[in-house]
């Protein structure tokens, strides 16, 4: 009933293509983010460059990274291993897209200053997208069952893509935008499998 | 928001089509705003989703790209 409402107001204001969701977000079979709308954020706070991103958000990653490859490795589940062994170079892969932008961005004599010469590694321990530390995730996943875990995992990568989005639209510096763009870009692809092979497994 | 925008004609969309609109479109290619209440959209919201409450809509028209079309939730 609000959507309807907003959709009046919206179309009243002269937007030509308003669409409301019928049965709200209940009716959502898709991915749900949750958290206000500034979380996460506070992470990238301190960055003022557009390299400051990049290097903290392949912090990110690379611990999202040594999260998934430790459960692919310990997990004896075959479906469960293969989806966070894929997961687990999904990461990779956002990893080398962020030295990419980084290596345009300044050019190639400085691709090597990335991404510890930016900004140094976290000395609280690897941080995971979702803000755990990547050793407290693997603790909690010890002994759990493999629902769980996915569960966890599959809400870490739509609250990523979330934070992403929400980077995107609230930042206004062309290229800041940029390394956001290109995340949640990526990200999207591998969502839309994730959430199948999570339908397959469950 | 006055009574009469309960009663404008609007285009309902099953959220299963708007799940395959979002899959084949890119997100700069439409608006997608929640205009519930914070506390529910801190609960869950679909990734990406804006929040502007219902309430609040009016005044926060220039935040929505209105050549694009948007979904409301």
């Amino acid at each position: 009933m609000r959507s309807r409402a907003a959709a009046g107001i919206l179309s009243g204001a002269g937007l030509k293509k308003v669409y409301s969701m019928g049965g709200g977000i209940n009716a959502w079979k898709g991915l749900r983010a949750e958290g206000p709308p500034d979380s996460g954020m506070a992470y990238f706070a301190s960055a003022t460059r557009p390299e400051e991103l990049m290097a903290l958000a392949w912090y990110l990653e690379q611990g999202s990274h040594s999260f998934y490859s430790e459960l692919s490795r310990t997990l004896t589940d075959r479906v469960a291993k293969d989806l966070f062994k894929e997961l687990s170079i999904a990461e990779e892969r956002h990893q080398k897209t962020l030295s990419g932008l980084y290596r345009d961005f300044t050019g190639p004599a400085f691709a090597a200053e990335f991404p510890e010469l930016v900004i140094p590694s976290p000395e609280k321990g690897e941080i995971m997208e979702g803000g755990m530390l990547v050793s407290e995730a693997l603790d909690w996943a010890k002994g759990k069952v493999i629902r769980d875990i996915l569960d966890l995992s599959i809400s870490l990568e739509a609250n990523a893509y979330d934070l992403h989005l929400r980077m995107k639209a609230r930042l206004e510096d062309p290229r800041s935008k940029e390394v956001f763009t290109v995340l949640s870009r990526e990200e999207k692809e591998h969502l839309d499998r994730l959430s199948s092979l999570l339908e397959q497994k469950t | 928001m006055s009574i009469i925008d309960y009663f404008k004609p609007v285009s309902t969309w099953p959220a299963e089509k708007i799940r395959q609109f979002m899959k084949e479109k890119s997100t700069d290619e439409y608006n997608l705003v929640d205009v519930r209440q914070p506390k529910e959209y801190e609960k869950e919201h679909l990734p990406g989703a804006k929040l502007i409450p219902l309430g609040e809509l009016k005044d926060r028209l220039s935040e929505i790209d209105p050549d694009k079309p948007t979904i409301v939730y």
